[in-house]
C-alpha cells in the first residue's frame, strides 16, 4: 500500500472538518466532491455560495452535501472579528472585519477556533500570503518562532522503499539556531504523527561532533543543544554529516553513543540551499518520490497548494491534514 | 478641512507600526525603515481598506514596498472604485 492510500484509509476511519478558503476554485470543488464521497473529511467550502454553485453547474460536479460558508454572510464574522482584535491595541473592530471577511483569513479563524480541525489552502494565493494569515490567525506552536515546512522522501531500497523525512526544503532561508531549533523539533513531531515511527532527528553539517570548525557548523552546533532542552523526549543529535547519520558504519567510527548517528530518519538541514538542493538530488538522482512541501509549526494543521495542484493532490493533502488532525487534541 | 490620501496613509501607518508621523515619508521603505513584517504588512493593509472604504487586490498590495507606492496605489483604487480622495471622515 502506498504512503498516500494509507493516509486516505487512515484519515477515512476518523474523518475531520477541513475548511477551504479558495471555495470557488474548480479544482477544490471536484476534490471536495470526492473527499467528502470517500469519507476522507467533512470539507467545508468557503466563499460566496452564488460563485460557488455556478462553478460547480459549470463543472458539473454535486456538491449539494458540502457545506458552504459566506463569510459576509456569516453569523460567526462579527465572533471572529471580536476575538481577533481583543488583545491587540492597533487592531480596531472595524479593521478586524475587514481581515476576517477575506475567505484565507475567515477559514483559518474556524480553525483557530475550533469550527474546523485544518485547512487546505493555496490554490489561487502566494504561499507567503498563506505563511502570513494562518500566523496572524492561527498562530505558531510553542516554542516555535517560524513556519517551516517538511517532505517525506520515499527512497527506494531493497525492501521497496524507506521514508525519511527532509526538513526544510521549502520556506526559511536562512534559519537562525533557534528557528532550526523549532524545525527539528516540528518534524520530529511530525514523523511520529503522520508516519508513526520513533523520530531519531539529525542536525545536519558538514562537520561531525567538532571535526571541522567555522560559523556555519557553530549555528547547527547551538539548534541541537536548544533543540534538545526544549524537546527532552525526542532523539536529537548533531552536528552530524549525511552520511554519519544515515549509514550505521560510518557513524560506529566517527560517533560515540549516539541513538540517532547511523539511524537518522529525519535529516534537518542547516538552511534552504541545502535542504532544497538536497531534496531535489534524493528525488532525481536515487529515483525517489519527493511527497511535500507539507506545512508545520501552526497551532493547527494548515496546508499550502501549489497553484498546479490537480484534484488528486488536494485529495492526498487533505487525507495528510486529517491524519495531522488526528494526532493533535481537538479543540471543541 | 479634510486630510489628504498622503495625510491618512501617513496617519494609518504610524498607528498601525507604532512609528512616529514625522519619520514616515513617500521614500520609506515599510520593511527596512518602518519595522513591517510580513504578517504586520497584511494587517496594514485591512487598515488602509478601512480608513478608504476601499477593498484592495491583497498579493498587488503586499507587493508595495514603500509609503509612496502605496499612496499611488491606495489613489488608484479610490479612482476605480468611485471614492473620492477629498471627502471627509
Amino acid at each position: 500500500m502506498d504512503l498516500i492510500t494509507g493516509f486516505k484509509k487512515k484519515a477515512q476511519a476518523n474523518p475531520r472538518v477541513i475548511v477551504y478558503p479558495e471555495g470557488e476554485n474548480g479544482t477544490i470543488l471536484s476534490a471536495a466532491s470526492s473527499i467528502l464521497k470517500e469519507g476522507i473529511a467533512k470539507p467545508v467550502l468557503v466563499g460566496k455560495k452564488a460563485e460557488i454553485e455556478k462553478a460547480a453547474g459549470e463543472k458539473a460536479v454535486d456538491i449539494s452535501a458540502v457545506t458552504l460558508i459566506e463569510p459576509e454572510k456569516s453569523e460567526k464574522l462579527e465572533k471572529y472579528a471580536r476575538l481577533y482584535c481583543e488583545d491587540k491595541d492597533n487592531i480596531s473592530l472595524p479593521i478586524a472585519k475587514r481581515l476576517v471577511k477575506k475567505p484565507l483569513f475567515f477559514a483559518s479563524m474556524m480553525v483557530s477556533c475550533g469550527d474546523a480541525d485544518g485547512m487546505v489552502g493555496g490554490i489561487a494565493h502566494a504561499t507567503a500570503n498563506v505563511l502570513q494569515v494562518c500566523g496572524l490567525a492561527i498562530g505558531y506552536e510553542q516554542g516555535i518562532s517560524a513556519p517551516s515546512s517538511f517532505f517525506i522522501m520515499l527512497v527506494p531500497d531493497d525492501t521497496g522503499y524507506r521514508e525519511i523525512i527532509f526538513a526544510d526544503c521549502a520556506v526559511n532561508i536562512n534559519p537562525s539556531a533557534e528557528q532550526l531549533a523549532g524545525i527539528a523539533i516540528a518534524s520530529g513531531e511530525n514523523a511520529r504523527n503522520l508516519l508513526g515511527v520513533e523520530p531519531r532527528i539529525a542536525m545536519l553539517s558538514f562537520s561531525t561532533k567538532g571535526s571541522a570548525s567555522h560559523e556555519l557548523i557553530d549555528k547547527v552546533t547551538l539548534a541541537t543543544a536548544i533543540a534538545k532542552e526544549k524537546a527532552p523526549h525526542l532523539k536529537i543529535d548533531g552536528e552530524l554529516q549525511a552520511d554519519a547519520a544515515l549509514v550505521p558504519k560510518v557513524a560506529a567510527k566517527k560517533v560515540k553513543d549516539s541513538d540517532v548517528a547511523g539511524r537518522a530518519n529525519v535529516l534537518v538541514f542547516p538552511d534552504l540551499n541545502s535542504g532544497n538542493i538536497a531534496y531535489k538530488l534524493v528525488q532525481y538522482l536515487a529515483g525517489s518520490k519527493a511527497l511535500g512541501p507539507i506545512l508545520q509549526g501552526f497551532q493547527k494543521p494548515v496546508n499550502d497548494l501549489s497553484r498546479g495542484a490537480s484534484v488528486e493532490d488536494v485529495v492526498g493533502v487533505t487525507a495528510i491534514t486529517v491524519v495531522s488532525a488526528q494526532g493533535r487534541k481537538t479543540t471543541q | 478641512m479634510a486630510d489628504s490620501v498622503t495625510d491618512k496613509v501617513k496617519k494609518v501607518v504610524s498607528r498601525q507600526l507604532k512609528v512616529e508621523e514625522s519619520l514616515i515619508n513617500p521614500d520609506s521603505d515599510f520593511v527596512k525603515d518602518l519595522g513591517a513584517d510580513s504578517l504586520k504588512s497584511v494587517e496594514l493593509v485591512a487598515a488602509f481598506e478601512e480608513e478608504f472604504d476601499i477593498e484592495m487586490d491583497e498579493e498587488a498590495a503586499l507587493n508595495v514596498r514603500t509609503v509612496g507606492k502605496a499612496i499611488e496605489h491606495i489613489e488608484k483604487s479610490m479612482k476605480e472604485q468611485g471614492k473620492s480622495g477629498a471627502d471627509p471622515q
